[in-house]
């Protein structure tokens, strides 16, 4: 296998626990004043939120090969895709907190974050990036300029007719698009085998003449190998590429989902190969990187995260009227 | 006499309170053992309330208050 | 006559209740969309189905809203009687070719010779920061196109009645649930909502508004949520001695004209109060019901408080500035109420 760089195993490393650490304070943050009574609507922040505990490898895997000028769409589980991409901390923190200073003045929410500055999009239609990152692709090819696209989505995504149709498209017109899955293996209550027909998705790509790959085991630096080889593929005008992650989520759906549906000792047992502490073993183990190393990236990702929420705590909320502007450009 | 309507120990696993819902039937209705008579939430699971008795309901506690285990949240005589 | 039991449901349960009783006595009906089965619905109303009805009746569907809301075509035209959830309304974007050129359109298509017995069920509303693309009422967007009846309950005795009336309904209905109103504490509480519902099985009028309250001073015409701030609008009201009539419409499709002329034309005043955008929807629709029947009724121009023409914002002081309220309903009564005549003799 392909090993990553040691330069790109620790910007992996030290993206992973930004990722943790602020999905760990959102977490926190988000029962402030839900508690004793969950109401969404209340407290800090309001609204629904997804984290994405225990998916890092896949947007650290792909994203290390990404440049601020490759697209990036993403879905209503965006924080460790948007960190990766490299999307403004500060300004990502305070649209989740609603605040005049986030990323759309309040206006997007967690689940609706861009940052044109390095071509980062999500929002909570499932499937609805594929079309609009086909289009991006298309878009580089038709100026001439560099580029890729990624979609990330749900396993749960690939049932949706959004996926077939960009897949077809992207192959027919032969773009430089990557679509990536994040199999965690659950959509909502509803478990991958009961809503899919095909064990792997990665057979699906055949559908549509292009590669598709499934890389087995949450596994930061197999990702990497599989997500550079796509990526190069685009690069060099050899077209759209599938590749499905296995992964899992270590929270529920959503903030507040109990979780009824998964079978006894589940998560348990998911806790216990946890990726990050698995890869810190892993670097110390491989002589990559020293335990005191790691310590300061781990110290140096909680202090980045408290700034950005200090900041978002700090912002003003936006004018109540201001719900009425920027609808037309 | 009459018979409180207690939130179970054993309703939910977590410690924490929960909230009054909705009361499913009028103050001062008659009940019968085993009617379902309020829904409590916490967190985000909503729970049943079952008459332990047969007989007229009291509400105690209101839509929206907030409970703890073991809390009386209504009677019945 | 046996006494009715006291006994109170959320819209959710009595959504459940309906779809079980239909369902025991008419094996033909049975239940589809994402989550309905093992969790009972992310909004409740399939509680208990599954365990009943089992998986044959009680469908979990892949995410793929176009293969299963045609199918539910398919299948109501061959013979089957499908309840299909569509989880939230705003995700209508994904598969509307079905429900509006297909479920909407086939009865027309064959002349009559096609029923479509088939109830499509979605989430609307926000108010608690979903966003622009989990928070729409879209009332407009259904009713607006033919061929779909279209229901929106404000109360759990009109939801379990509209529920069973769609269910024996030959053609199609959409049923459109509040999310604030289901009785999920999650969402918040609307004990007005909670309401006295018959264990029986009965129905409620598809195309009958019910008059909420009445009274003699301004009509305020609204369906879901709009209902509830319409009556707390009115106690208030009735606090200063002026007396509203409350319009809950409960039906879109079709609209009961005749209740709201009926209902103006004893006010003189008309207030719309609708969660849909503002601009080509309901409010609209009702004012011009109104006008082109007889103008001559109306004592001061109709109102509406319905919501801006913007995407839904998150955050929470810029989308509750958008919502329709109480306090707007109040404020647009003061745009109409009758001045004091400088002339009207002191007592």
């Amino acid at each position: 296998m392909m090993q990553p760089s040691l330069e790109q195993k620790l910007w992996m490393y030290e993206y992973m626990v930004l990722s943790r650490r602020c999905e760990e304070q959102i977490a926190t943050i988000y029962m402030e004043g839900k508690s004793p009574v969950f109401n969404m609507a209340n407290g800090t922040i309001p609204g629904e939120m997804h984290l994405s505990n225990g998916q890092e490898p896949v947007a650290v895997g792909v994203c290390a090969h990404l440049e601020a000028a490759d697209v990036v769409t993403a879905t209503h589980r965006p924080h460790h895709q948007a960190i990766a991409k490299g999307v403004d901390l500060d300004r990502m923190m305070a649209e989740i907190f609603g605040k005049a200073t986030g990323l759309s003045g309040g206006r997007g929410g967690h689940m609706h974050l861009f940052d044109p500055e390095v071509n980062f999009a999500c929002s909570g239609i499932i499937g609805q990036g594929m079309g609009p990152a086909v289009g991006a692709a298309l878009s580089r090819k038709m100026q001439g300029k560099p580029g890729v696209a990624v979609a990330f989505i749900g396993e749960g995504a690939t049932n949706q007719g959004a996926f077939h149709e960009a897949l077809n498209l992207a192959a027919v017109w032969n773009v430089p698009f990557i679509c990536v899955v994040e199999d965690n293996a659950w959509g909502i209550s509803v478990a991958k085998e009961a809503s899919t027909s095909v064990p792997r998705n990665d057979v699906r790509a055949a559908s549509y003449g292009i590669p598709g790959h499934y890389v087995e085991g949450n596994d930061p630096y197999r990702i990497h190998e599989v997500a550079g080889e796509a990526i190069e593929r685009a690069r060099a005008g050899k077209g759209p590429s599938l590749i499905e992650v296995e992964t899992f989520r270590l929270a529920g759906h959503f903030m507040g989902d109990a979780e009824g549906y998964r079978p006894e000792g589940e998560k348990d047992a998911l806790f216990e190969i946890d990726p990050i502490p698995r890869m810190r073993q892993r670097l110390v183990d491989d002589g990559d990187a020293s335990d005191e190393q790691l310590r300061q990236i781990e110290e140096k990702a909680e202090q980045r995260i408290n700034k950005a929420i200090d900041f978002a705590r700090e912002s003003a909320e936006p004018r109540p009227e201001d719900a009425l502007t920027a609808v037309f450009a | 006499m009459s018979t409180d309507i207690i939130v179970p120990i054993d309703l939910y696993e977590e410690e924490e309170d929960a909230v009054v819902t909705s009361w499913l039937v009028d103050d001062g209705a008659q009940i019968e053992a085993g009617d379902l008579v309020a829904e409590l939430m916490t967190a985000k699971v909503q729970h049943e309330i079952q008459a332990p008795v047969s007989g007229t309901l009291r509400i105690l506690k209101q839509v929206d208050d907030v409970v703890a285990k073991g809390d009386v949240i209504g009677s019945v005589g | 006559m046996t006494q009715s039991k006291n006994r109170k449901l959320t819209i959710a349960r009595a959504m459940a209740e309906s779809v079980a009783q239909e369902m025991r006595a008419d094996e033909r009906v049975f239940v589809m969309g994402e989550d309905i089965g093992e969790l009972g619905g992310v909004y409740g109303n399939t509680r208990g189905l599954l365990e009943e009805f089992g998986k044959d009746r009680i469908r979990d569907t892949p995410i793929s809203e176009t293969a299963f809301i045609g199918a539910a075509v398919g299948a109501a035209q061959d013979g089957m009687r499908p309840v299909v959830e569509l989880m939230f309304v705003d995700f209508f974007g994904v598969c509307f070719d079905a429900i509006y050129n297909l479920m909407a359109k086939n009865i027309y298509f064959s002349g009559g010779a096609l029923k479509v017995p088939m109830v499509l069920m979605t989430s609307t509303g926000g108010g608690y920061s979903d966003g622009g693309q989990h928070s729409q009422c879209l009332y407009g967007t259904f009713a607006h196109l033919p061929g779909m009846k279209v229901v929106a309950p404000s109360n759990a005795h009109d939801a379990k009645g509209l529920m069973t009336a769609a269910i024996r309904d030959d053609s199609p209905v959409v049923f459109m649930y509040h999310k604030r109103l289901q009785g999920m504490g999650w969402l918040g509480t609307e004990a007005g909502a909670t309401v006295q519902t018959p264990e029986e099985s009965y129905t409620v009028e598809i195309g009958k508004a019910a008059v909420s309250r009445a009274g003699t001073d301004v009509t305020i015409v609204s369906l879901g949520l709009g209902v509830h701030h319409a009556l707390k609008a009115a106690e208030q009201l009735s606090e200063e001695g002026v007396e509203a009539e409350v319009i809950d419409l409960r039906s879109l499709v079709p609209l009961d004209r005749d209740t709201i002329r009926q209902s103006v034309a004893k006010t003189g005043r008309l207030i719309v109060v609708d969660e849909d955008y503002h601009s080509y929807g309901v409010s609209g629709e009702v004012i011009a019901s109104v006008t082109e029947h007889d103008i001559s009724v109306l004592k001061a121009s109709p109102r509406r408080v319905a919501y801006p023409d913007v995407p839904i914002p998150f955050e929470r002081g810029m989308e509750q500035f958008c919502l329709p309220s109480v306090e707007k309903i109040i404020a647009a009564y003061r745009e109409i109420q009758p001045s004091r005549s400088p002339s009207a003799a002191s007592v």
